[in-house]
């Protein structure tokens, strides 16, 4: 994708909005190139690149909302969006909830592009792929995904609002598999020059190596280490249940009518840093509201949510920046880019504090039994292992978790140092929440079963 | 509004351009795609949204190796782009490469296909639309309702392709839906949600009048409150029947995904997953009960998994996965069919968009209907519950391990229905599962998704289920309170 920066994208959208046919009017442009190269059998079996646009123009008649989307970038588009958006208005209802527009607002330089990123091509992909591969021992196979992306996003508005960010991600995984089991490992950056193919290939290695002679672990409270995408993916849960302002106000948060009590344990502290330079973020939303550092929960208190520019005139607050595409994500803010308080403990350490448990790789497919209490369930894979007196003493058939994420973060007992991941969901796109999180030994956690070995 | 300027000519050239450039295969296809949005919360308009978007996606197998790229630009500087970036992308393919990738047969396909539809649900007025769910959300308010939300969506797309092995056809599909949440809170109580985003067909609006959604609004109001106060289910084994709502996603999640593939040949392995159906169980693994049958079908009028060819370019037919409880088939693209020595593709090749790469999707996977009438499989339950619809649902990565739970459970006592319970999920593994299915009502019904999720970067697929009343002995139900 050829950046075109914030001229040539500004440009447009303010030329379009300036005799705009509605009271007020807004238009957010998100640019994306993503190419992604997938492997498997040690094997590259497809590779896509994908370069879009995506525009969204809003226009307010009265308290009357019309919303056009395009992938057009001409004004002249542009213009025909703002003239349908404004009909669409006219053909609606009053929206009483309607909170206006952002004002113009100071927003914090954009920090995540990486021009190294911008330039890397298939070639780069494919041989970072065939590094991986190399690292493989007799046996053993490999799986993943390489991804280079670049986006490029910009708001402009009736009143003045004129934002524009950049951003890049690079992300490299790798399951390992021999005939009776498999290891994963995976590395995301906003620099491609981070990831560390040998490093990735390495640890999935071990693991797969180690992942042989399963045994299934009966349904029971476990002592447990969780490792760095096993604890983003609770995160997501509590984000996705718990940590948006709608879901405060419409009753099915966590926090709920309990803001400023204690909610879970004094070793878990939550906030929502898109500002955080280890992330992957642009440092305003889809409305043009500079993205604030929000505490959700410190020290085991609940101290409030995100908003986007509804939910906080709803809940009589100002918008936090967390407005999300709405085509995409539920309305009332979202908490995307979460960072967990970590500590100093190492993996060793994590392992050795457990008497008798598990340790969990990561999730698949999760889901919340019972959002209210940031309930997940899911089950384990690519790296379930039984831990007895701190060691690593045999694998473990996949097993069924269980269990609200307060309940869990109650019982944090060790911290180790925070890392960049995703949760499953997010890893292609489908959830959209990264985490600086780190790994965790819990006093308990649920197992509900076990798959066949 | 659109950036890229499609000519008759112009996918025919690109196939042509690779074709010259030494490519085994190659593909064109321009998708246009087109949705209106209307929707409403709490008895105001929430959002009217109208969406469109065009572009062009361009494969190619060039030294045995697959290169995909896509642009919604249509410039001759963007074409040279997107057929450079596709070459290169096949020989960086090529570099990390076992073997040279191979295609089932297909003849050469021309032609058209439509959506039958009796009105066009982009020409009903927008006023016409609100006032429906208007009074959608009227029927919806409750004593304990706290939310309520509605919408009604139309969805055109119309797609061409164009292949180097002579295939050149059109396809115009429009889809019409509805979306009902009804959340009900009170104090001292669970929050009750009753809700259905998977109300759509391969029709016009007739479809949406069809739903009769103020009946239906009215009834998931009553649900949700009726489950504020209900009791807590017992946990036990106990004799589940299913609505077709609701196994319509069983079949998905069970059956539909475990039969992809491109899962058993660990294309998805890293995210996806894999699958417990492996080819040396085809024909022998017992699945479920002999009662359950399960088709693949691309040919069912209205549903979402319809159409007349895929984007391998494989015209819609019909297979069966699943014969009287044992497994059978797989569903295939032109590639995966080749790997796996079968004779032709199924026509499960599908993209989302124009900018991704067609990879092996559901069409409309359903459970074959039995001969009892609902009334007579309820009969034959003298303790029991009735799920009416998921709520959450988890599977493993094989789809071997599942767990769902219900947001509306009924009490069947002596074959009728009285009250509710809940808090009712249940965990189970998928061919026990299927196999304590002892009968299938005849009431066979179609229910269409939207947004069945798979690949990377993330596709969202339509698919049509289809599934009858059935009943399953035996299950051990979880109990949350």
């Amino acid at each position: 994708m050829i950046l075109r920066g914030p001229d040539e994208l500004l440009s447009p959208l303010r030329e379009a909005l300036r005799d705009a046919p509605a009271d007020e009017a807004d238009i957010h442009l998100h640019r994306r190139r993503a190419a992604i190269t997938r492997y498997s059998h040690s094997s590259i079996h497809q590779n896509a690149l994908s370069d879009e646009t995506h525009v969204r123009v809003r226009a307010i008649v009265g308290r009357a909302v019309g919303v056009v989307e395009s992938n057009s970038l001409a004004v002249t588009d542009l213009r025909r969006s703002l003239a349908g958006a404004a009909e669409l208005a006219r053909a609606s209802r009053p929206d009483d909830g309607w909170p206006g527009l952002a004002d113009p607002e100071t927003v914090t330089k954009p920090h995540a592009f990486d021009e190294a990123t911008a330039t890397a091509g298939a070639a780069d992909q494919a041989a970072a792929i065939a590094h991986i591969c190399r690292g493989l021992r007799s046996g053993m196979r490999a799986a993943g995904t390489s991804q280079h992306e670049l986006t490029e996003d910009a708001v402009a508005n009736t009143r003045g609002v004129a934002l524009y960010a950049r951003g890049s991600l690079a992300y490299l995984r790798a399951l390992v598999q021999s005939d009776v089991g498999s290891g994963y490992a995976e590395d995301l950056a906003w620099r491609a020059g981070e990831l560390d193919p040998a490093g990735v290939a390495a640890r999935a290695v071990e693991k797969c190596a180690l992942d042989r002679d399963r045994s299934e672990l009966a349904p029971g409270d476990y002592e447990a280490v969780f490792e760095e995408l096993a604890v983003a993916e609770i995160l997501r849960i509590v984000s996705l249940t718990g940590l948006g302002g709608q879901s405060v106000k419409e009753g099915r948060s966590f926090m709920t009518g309990r803001i400023g009590e204690k909610v879970t344990g004094e070793a878990f502290t939550l906030v929502e840093d898109a500002l955080d330079p280890r992330t992957l973020a642009i440092p305003f939303d889809v409305e043009g509201t500079p993205k604030r550092r929000v505490t959700l929960v410190e020290r085991g208190v609940a101290k409030g949510p995100v908003y986007d520019r509804t939910s906080a005139k709803a809940m009589g607050t100002r918008s936090t920046g967390h407005a999300a595409d709405p085509s995409r994500y539920a309305t009332g803010g979202h908490a995307a880019n979460l960072t967990m308080a970590g500590g100093a403990a190492s993996r060793d350490e994590l392992v050795r504090a457990v008497c008798r448990g598990i340790l969990i790789t990561r999730f698949h497919y999760t889901n919340t039994p019972d959002p209210r209490a940031a309930t997940m369930t899911g089950t384990t894979r690519d790296g379930t292992f039984l831990i007895e007196d701190g060691k690593i003493t045999r694998a473990l058939a996949n097993v069924r978790y269980t269990m609200s994420a307060l309940e869990l973060f109650a019982g944090i007992e060790l911290l180790g140092a925070q890392r960049l991941a995703r949760d499953w969901w997010s890893s292609n796109g489908m959830g959209s929440v990264v985490c600086v999180v780190p790994p965790m030994k819990v006093r308990r956690a649920t197992i509900t079963g076990s798959s066949p070995r | 509004m659109y950036p890229v300027t499609i000519t008759p000519s112009l996918l025919s050239d690109l196939v042509s351009v690779a074709s010259a450039r030494g490519a085994g295969y190659a593909d064109a296809r321009t998708v246009e795609r087109e949705y209106e949005l209307v929707s409403v919360k709490d008895g105001a308009v929430e959002g009217v949204t109208r969406s469109a978007d065009r572009g062009i996606g361009f494969r190619v197998l060039h030294r045995g190796a697959w290169g995909f790229a896509s642009t919604d630009r249509s410039g001759e500087a963007a074409l040279r782009g997107l057929v450079d970036e596709a070459f290169r992308r096949a020989d960086a393919s090529a570099t990390v490469h076992r073997r040279e990738v191979k295609l089932a047969p297909v003849s050469p396909q021309r032609g058209e296909y439509r959506t039958k539809l009796r009105r066009d649900p982009f020409e009903v007025p927008l006023a016409e639309r609100i006032d429906h769910l208007r009074a959608v959300d009227a029927a919806s308010i409750g004593p304990n309702v706290k939310t309520r939300r509605s919408s009604i969506a139309a969805y055109r797309t119309r797609k061409h392709l164009v292949t180097s092995e002579g295939t050149d056809v059109s396809q115009e599909i429009i889809e019409s839906g509805a979306g009902l949440s009804v959340l009900a809170v009170k104090a001292g109580a669970k929050p009750a949600q009753r809700y259905d985003s998977r109300l759509v067909r391969q029709a016009g609006w007739e479809f949406v009048e069809h739903l009769d959604l103020v009946a239906r609004a009215k009834r998931y109001r009553g649900d949700a409150e009726a489950t504020l106060d209900a009791p807590l289910a017992t946990a036990k084994p106990t004799t589940l029947v299913f609505t077709p709502e609701f196994l319509a996603l069983l079949v998905h999640e069970s059956c539909g995904h475990p039969t992809e593939a491109d899962r058993l040949l660990e294309y998805e392995v890293a995210f996806a997953g894999t699958t417990f159906m492996w080819p040396n169980a085809r024909g022998t693994l017992r699945y479920g009960s002999r009662h359950v049958s399960m088709t693949a079908d691309a040919t069912i009028p209205g549903g979402m998994g319809t159409f007349g060819w895929d984007d391998d370019g494989v015209p819609a037919m019909r297979t069966k996965l699943v014969d009287k409880g044992i497994f059978v088939g797989y569903l295939t693209s032109r590639e995966t069919a080749a790997e796996l020595g079968l004779p032709v593709a199924i026509g499960s090749a599908r993209a989302e968009g124009w900018q991704h790469f067609p990879i092996v999707r559901m069409v409309n996977v359903s459970l074959d209907p039995g001969d009892v009438r609902y009334t007579e499989l309820l009969g034959g339950v003298e303790s029991g519950l009735l799920l009416e619809a998921p709520a959450s649902y988890s599977l493993d990565d094989k789809r071997q391990n599942f767990h769902f739970s219900t947001q509306s459970a009924r009490v069947i006592r002596n074959g009728a229905l009285e009250g509710y319970v809940r808090g009712v999920a249940f965990q189970s593994l998928t061919p026990d599962f299927w196999g304590r299915c002892d009968s299938v009502a005849d009431d066979w019904e179609l229910h269409g998704f939207l947004s069945c999720a798979k690949g990377e970067p993330l596709q969202l697929m339509r698919v049509g289920h289809g599934a009858a009343h059935a009943r399953f002995r035996d299950v051990p139900i979880e109990v949350q309170p």
